[in-house]
């Protein structure tokens, strides 16, 4: 039997239920005033909001306005959150609407790269991709380059950005099928038949480089 | 015969990431690599998913750049001194 074929659970470990808890606990450490936890926890929100920024919707120069947001709401959000199991879902949350805002606010942005709008209740039939590196500085695209392989980058443009989301969330953030169903805002049926496409439209466009 | 292998390829093809997420359960996980024994095509299918997933799952643990996270620090502590950001 294939090598390949039986090593299946070892792609997927249950890093989501640890990262949650962390995520949690760092909450619960934060709202108690441990500073420490609270640098933590505000370097991790930046660093989602960066990657998420870059990677789902492709703006390269958004980047670090996004990073902003996110730091200023989680730090006013950590000392009256409830749940702080559901930090995680939240903050990807509200990275996802300030990368949204952020593309309102771009005056005379064409409607085709509000892509993270398209991404939330539509099929995947009418989201183009949207083109990472035509809208980025050079400066942006050598950051990106020296973190994403130029392969993965190029088979990521392959994707429509619903179907980019739900990968980036899924795959690269480690979030759970029900966390990316509440973050994106559709079933988790529906997650997993996109996250099954993409990722055949990600080998073929891997194959293709 | 071919049709037969083709309808199993195609059952096959439709629950595999199913597969590799540990979703199906230890009859499921059976017929498939039951099947992936006998078809090298369908082998070398999951066996490439595999490395796509691995991919995404390496650039999504990768740390920022330095410079990223230097400013990210800046503004961290610009906002816990209580400075204006």
């Amino acid at each position: 039997m294939s090598d390949a074929v039986t090593k299946r659970a070892e792609l997927h470990p249950s890093i989501s239920d640890a990262e949650r808890a962390d995520y949690a606990q760092l909450v619960r450490a934060s709202a108690a005033g441990d500073r420490e936890a609270m640098e933590r926890l505000l370097m991790r929100a930046q660093e989602v909001a960066y990657r998420f920024s870059l990677l789902v919707c492709g703006h390269p120069q958004d980047a670090e306005d996004v990073m902003q947001e996110a730091l200023l709401k989680t730090y006013r959000y950590v000392s009256r959150i409830k749940e702080p199991d559901a930090f995680r879902t939240w903050l990807y949350t509200t990275v996802q609407n300030a990368c949204r805002m952020k593309r309102r606010r771009h005056v005379g942005e064409p409607s085709h790269l509000t892509s993270i709008e398209q991404g939330a209740n539509d099929g995947d039939r009418d989201a183009g991709p949207v083109d990472i590196e035509g809208h980025a500085r050079p400066a942006d695209q050598l950051v990106m380059d020296a973190w994403v392989s130029d392969r993965l980058q190029r088979a990521l443009k392959a994707l429509p950005p619903s179907q980019r989301m739900i990968v980036v969330l899924r795959e690269m953030e480690g979030l759970s099928t029900r966390e990316v169903a509440s973050v994106v805002g559709i079933s988790e049926a529906n997650v997993k038949t996109r996250l099954h496409r993409a990722r055949v439209t990600l080998r073929q466009a891997l194959e293709g480089v | 015969m071919s049709a037969d292998v083709n309808t199993e390829c195609g059952d096959m093809l439709t629950r595999i990431s199913s597969y590799l997420d540990g979703d199906l359960d230890a009859a499921g996980c059976q017929a498939i690599e039951r099947h992936c024994a006998a078809c090298a095509r369908c082998a070398g299918f999951v066996a490439g998913l595999r490395e796509t997933i691995g991919l995404c799952r390496e650039a999504g643990s990768a740390p920022l750049p330095d410079a990223v996270r230097q400013r990210a620090r800046a503004s961290i502590q610009r906002l816990l001194t209580g400075e204006v950001l």
